[in-house]
């Protein structure tokens, strides 16, 4: 049982639920006043600046927009940060397998369900200010909190190492060494957090995130067939054809290429350390659709980048990053398959950058030790020891030789899928709390979305569950 | 209500409002920085306040646990999966 200085709504009878009061209201402001922190001041004055551009927005033309900019972050980091190696790798083995057909409206309908699911994350962390994984903590109890634990940390640290297998085999093609090309992203990661503030941090990370853009003149050299794009797009055709268990394996890989549980932990933290307010929920909603449209663009450049392999007859089933920019060299060029290099370069360092983050905010959650990028290294060691640790040894794994590289990426994505439906259900559970949520309760549409994205996750799990055990049954 | 006075956090109270015109804020008063938070996004506030412990009905412990299932019974395929595959590389 909690204690009750811990948990003095518990002795009170009443849940905490502070979103409708104001720190002066409260009785705890006196005190309040003199423990400010550094945190506070730091977040403070990201509030400021979004106060005035609140009120600028209103007197001044285009006003406006200064506001969306200060609000724009976390859902565009969180969906360009998923848009990562092994995702990347899923769209390109979509597109060199199946070329223009189905893959490209079920990517939409991914992030379709992406958006469903993050805008959540949103609400609770602008409504409650506190992290997903502390929520579920405090709202489940640490049985299934350390479950839900386990299956972050577990599938965080695998996606890590893809991340720096997509680094090593994305400057490998310019002829970068694998220590090099590791060591030096291992750099990048930690001058990002060693900013000692969350908004240096974010914009660092959103100016390498948009270089995600690089699929799109890849796939432009590929020279696509746009009148085969669209007519994808209306009909979901042609079907991919062959070996269903592969194209099963693909389907699941696709959609954990979009919909993870870092995700929900990252984007709400990143909410919370943004400093989001209930009133900031539509701006919140709006920073994750961009999230998401800038995403989808990209991984369609991206399936559309690799289709000429597919038109070639080349077997990429087996291609890593690397191989797929050199088989594309001869069919787009030199410059699109370096710009197709780069782009997993990219993917791997922005994702590395935003899991680790993830796996941070989430330990000092849970350990309740001080969990901000605005907070400075000497008062938050154990999350940038965290942050730091998870991805050096992320690195370290991926410079052994002849450690099974190839099985990691290929299980990463699978595994994310499976482990989502947990996931999901804590969230649904929490934005349907009334405690939690007060008047930002899920509404029934929002169930309705929820609840579908979750079957849908739980019917491919089991689709491939059963295609495993019973190949028969999908004719292998 | 002044209209540059409109954004700052709803309930104030004793503090003064800030004014959103001017071009730089004390961040070295801490009553400023107060009137720019809500009053659980105080670091000492989140230490002292958490949501209490919520009570699960039974049927949203039969769904954790039902999904706790299909995560380790899927992960142990995902397994078997990747030995097969391999043992058949080899």
């Amino acid at each position: 049982m909690d204690s009750p200085d811990k948990n003095p709504s518990v002795l009170a009878g009443q849940t905490a639920h502070p979103t409708t009061e104001s720190a002066v209201a409260s009785a705890a402001a006196p005190e309040l006043i003199g423990l400010v922190t550094h945190e506070d001041v730091d977040r403070a004055r990201d509030r400021w600046e979004v106060a005035r551009a609140r009120w600028t927005g209103r007197t001044k033309k285009f006003g406006g927009f200064r506001l969306l900019w200060l609000l724009v972050g976390p859902g565009v980091l969180v969906f360009l940060g998923e848009n990562d190696a092994p995702s990347m790798l899923s769209y390109s083995a979509d597109g060199s397998r199946y070329g223009v057909g189905f893959f490209i409206p079920f990517v939409v309908l991914t992030f379709i369900m992406g958006f469903i699911v993050q805008e959540m994350t949103v609400r609770l962390g602008a409504v409650t200010h506190r992290g997903h994984a502390e929520l579920i903590f405090d709202r489940f109890g640490k049985f299934w909190g350390f479950f839900a634990m386990g299956d972050l940390v577990f599938g965080n640290f695998l996606t890590l190492v893809t991340e720096f297998i997509g680094v090593r085999a994305g400057l490998g093609f310019f002829g970068v060494r694998p220590p090099v090309a590791v060591g030096g992203a291992l750099v990048i990661v930690v001058a990002a957090i060693t900013t000692g503030r969350y908004w240096t941090w974010e914009r660092i990370t959103l100016s390498l995130a948009i270089f995600n853009g690089l699929f799109i003149p890849a796939a432009i050299l590929a020279r696509p067939d746009w009148h085969a794009v669209g007519h994808a797009m209306l009909t979901w055709t042609p079907f991919p054809g062959g070996n269903r268990y592969e194209i099963l394996l693909l389907i699941l890989a696709t959609i954990g290429a979009t919909v993870t549980p870092w995700m929900l932990f990252f984007q709400q933290s990143a909410v919370v350390d943004k400093g989001m307010q209930p009133r900031d929920i539509s701006a919140g909603r709006f920073d994750t659709f961009l999230g998401a449209l800038l995403a989808s663009v990209f991984a369609i450049a991206a399936i559309l980048a690799t289709v000429p392999l597919f038109h070639h007859g080349i077997n990429a089933a087996d291609f890593q990053a690397a191989q797929f920019a050199e088989a594309l060299e001869p069919l787009i060029g030199h410059t699109g398959a370096a710009l197709f290099a780069l782009g997993i370069f990219e993917a791997g360092i922005v994702a590395a950058i935003a899991i680790s983050t993830s796996s941070a905010y989430a330990f000092g959650e849970v350990l309740q030790t001080g969990h901000s990028l605005n907070r400075p290294l000497r008062e938050a060691w154990p999350f940038y020891l965290t942050l730091f640790g998870s991805a050096s040894a992320a690195a370290a794994l991926v410079l052994i030789p002849h450690f099974p590289l190839e099985f990691v990426v290929l299980t990463v994505n699978v595994i994310a899928v499976l482990a989502m439906p947990p996931a999901l259900a804590f969230l649904l559970l929490l934005v349907n709390d009334p405690e939690v949520m007060g008047e930002h309760v899920n509404g029934f549409w929002g169930n309705v979305a929820g609840v579908t994205v979750t079957i849908l996750l739980i019917c491919a799990g089991l689709g491939f569950g059963l295609a495993t055990v019973f190949p028969k049954l999908l004719g292998g | 209500m002044s209209s540059h006075y409109a954004d700052v956090p709803e309930n104030q109270g004793a503090l003064a409002p800030v004014d959103v015109k001017s071009e730089q804020l004390s961040l070295q008063d801490p009553r400023a920085v107060l009137s720019m938070l809500e009053a659980d996004q105080m670091v000492a506030a989140k230490r002292r306040t958490h949501f209490g412990r919520k009570n699960l009905s039974f049927g949203a412990k039969a769904l954790l646990w039902g999904l706790r299932v299909y995560v380790v019974a899927m992960l142990i395929i995902v397994l078997i999966t990747v030995y097969q595959a391999v043992h058949v590389g080899r």
